[in-house]
């Protein structure tokens, strides 16, 4: 298939592995899903110790149900990535252990209180959310496929971070001040869980074009504060005032100026000292059972 | 045919006879499951990852099983979990015993030496005379019989060359003993008083002779040798001395309830009223 023939069919689920798609459609598609899929991996990564440090069995139950989840979504997008034909799982894998893989900036910060759980498991699933409903409607089926199940189950999880998110803040004015200040500290990164403004996107005219992304950034962001700022508020959090966002014409506009984007832009590279640390506990983690896939690798052949 | 109903026909002897029993069971389902867990993101594959999950969740459930039954005696779950000592956990220490980072062959041999003790350990309860044990036996069966096939399956699969099962031999040396204190008694008094209620139908050491043979048998087969244990490691855990590492197992489990100050939650009620 030509690039044109590509561009004038784009439609919600249009694209399959029996197309012959060109190759430029088949490398941006792998590019956005392993971004997806890593993400999925390093978001386990962030919340697994408090399976352990759960408050009651409920919430341990939980949060090991929510990890488990999480990698259940990477298995599901790597097939995804994989039937493009472009990367294997094992090679998106290495490339996520030895710093080549992207993935979604609030993941490269770390995460060490209990009070930190919901701006992860409310606000950043929350953005999440937001995004994965539109790729249901992306070209490539099995992208828009896997979407189906990770969305029902993302819904739980969101569930989850408000749920501690409530405990907290009807809790002692202690938890309620804990809240506060992880709130004032994730909130920026928050923010910028849809990535750069519009015009400095570099991949989005394409992928639109191709119709893989059906919603630009600054649209997503849009109906992300229209859904959780009220909701923040309504858990008494009170909204920082930088970043300034104002309200114009029933929209928010945050100041982007407000936002770091030299450091964006270094956690988009892996290069800011927590994607350091994330990326080097996964690889050790990935390197420590390297000899079970060695193992097994002959059993196949 | 069980002959005590429930908490309400017990006597203070015979609640501190199931007690004697349950806390063992209910902690050593709750330890090893934070061990699997350690496993969750750090599995070989992504498949391995979701089913050793799988295993931690099912032992979590097993252990809120067991701690409903003492908690239906008048015990709350921040008593039975958050707030109990460390050394007030009757766990045996193949539950609690660390790992080296990658060692996958430590996950599985010690789910097929806990699992097996497990189905034992059941079988000796489907007759127990107080029902809510023996109630309790049939759903907890089926799950660990799937566990055990599972660490079997991976048991044979690192078995296939001479380095893969070089580690499973080197995890059975290092676990074995740990897993014959499964069946440490507890003390004299407490085992008399379990066995003359009929709360256990066996006796721990007619469970470990055929444990010694089950996994003798399964472990030969695969040209794995099963060590020879004499005398128990110092620290077997239960009633006697824990391993160190427990210790730390226990302050990060507890660690967020003590710093949300949850023993104290009337106060901060009171607090979060007057504000």
């Amino acid at each position: 298939m030509e690039l044109h023939e590509c561009k004038t069919r784009a439609g919600p689920r249009e694209f399959g592995p029996h197309d012959d798609l060109p190759r430029e459609y088949r490398e941006a598609a792998t590019r956005m899903i392993q971004f997806h899929a890593n993400s999925e991996i390093m978001g386990a990564y962030l919340e697994r110790p408090f399976i352990r440090q759960s408050p009651s069995l409920d919430r341990k139950l939980a949060f090991s149900a929510k990890v488990q989840d999480e990698i259940g979504h990477g298995q599901l997008l790597y097939r995804a990535a994989e039937s493009l034909g472009i990367k294997t799982r094992e090679e998106m894998l290495d490339e996520l252990a030895n710093g080549e893989g992207k993935f979604l900036n609030c993941f490269h910060y770390p995460m060490t209180e209990w009070w930190e759980t919901p701006m992860i498991a409310f606000f950043v699933d929350g953005a999440a959310m937001r995004r994965q409903a539109t790729i249901k409607r992306t070209s490539w089926e099995p992208y828009a496929h896997a979407m189906d199940k990770i969305c029902f189950e993302e819904g739980f999880h969101i569930k989850h971070g408000e749920h501690i998110m409530r405990e907290l803040a009807t809790g002692s004015r202690r938890e309620q001040q804990l809240l506060q200040d992880a709130f004032e500290e994730w909130w920026p990164r928050i923010l910028q869980f849809f990535g750069p403004t519009d015009d400095e996107s570099t991949h989005h005219d394409f992928a639109a074009e191709v119709g893989l992304k059906t919603m630009s950034n600054d649209e997503l962001r849009q109906a992300f504060l229209n859904a959780y700022l009220p909701k923040a508020t309504e858990y008494g959090l009170e909204i920082p005032d930088e970043p300034r966002i104002r309200e114009e014409d029933g929209r928010y506009v945050v100041e982007e100026d407000d936002l770091n984007w030299e450091e964006f832009w270094a956690v988009a590279n892996n290069e800011y000292a927590g994607s350091h640390e994330q990326i080097g506990s996964r690889a050790r983690a990935h390197d420590a059972v390297a000899w079970v896939r060695g193992t097994i690798a002959g059993e196949s052949a | 045919m069980s002959a005590l109903t429930g908490p309400d026909v017990l006597s203070a002897a015979e609640r501190s006879a199931v007690e004697a029993l349950v806390f063992p069971l209910a902690d050593d389902e709750f330890v090893i499951a934070e061990r699997y867990t350690e496993w969750q993101v750090r599995a070989p594959t992504l498949e391995s990852d979701l089913a050793l999950a799988n295993v931690a969740q099912d032992e979590f459930g097993h252990a809120r099983l067991w701690y409903d039954v003492v908690a239906d005696l008048g015990y709350d779950e921040p008593e039975l979990l958050f707030e109990r000592e460390p050394d007030e956990f009757y766990h045996a220490s193949l539950c609690a015993l660390p790992f080296d980072a990658g060692d996958w062959a430590d996950a599985v041999v010690r789910s097929y030496l806990y699992d097996t003790a497990e189905a034992l350990r059941l079988g000796s309860l489907a007759g127990s005379a107080y029902a809510p044990i023996a109630n309790r036996i049939e759903r907890i069966t089926t799950e660990e019989e799937y566990h055990r096939e599972h660490a079997t399956t991976w048991i044979e699969r690192l078995c296939v060359d001479a380095e893969g099962r070089q580690t499973v031999q080197n995890a059975v040396d290092r676990l074995y003993p740990y897993a014959l204190a499964l069946f440490e008694p507890g003390t004299p008094e407490q085992t008399d008083a379990i066995e003359s209620l009929n709360l256990r139908t066996e006796s721990l050491p007619s469970l470990r002779e055929q444990w010694i043979e089950t996994t003798s048998t399964f472990f030969e087969s695969i040209d794995v040798s099963v060590p020879v244990v004499e005398p128990l490691p110092e620290d077997p855990g239960r009633h006697d001395s824990h391993v160190e590492a427990w210790l730390s197992l226990y302050e990060e489990f507890t660690r967020t309830y003590r710093e949300l100050d949850r023993a104290h939650t009337p106060t901060i009620t009171s607090e979060h009223n007057d504000g």
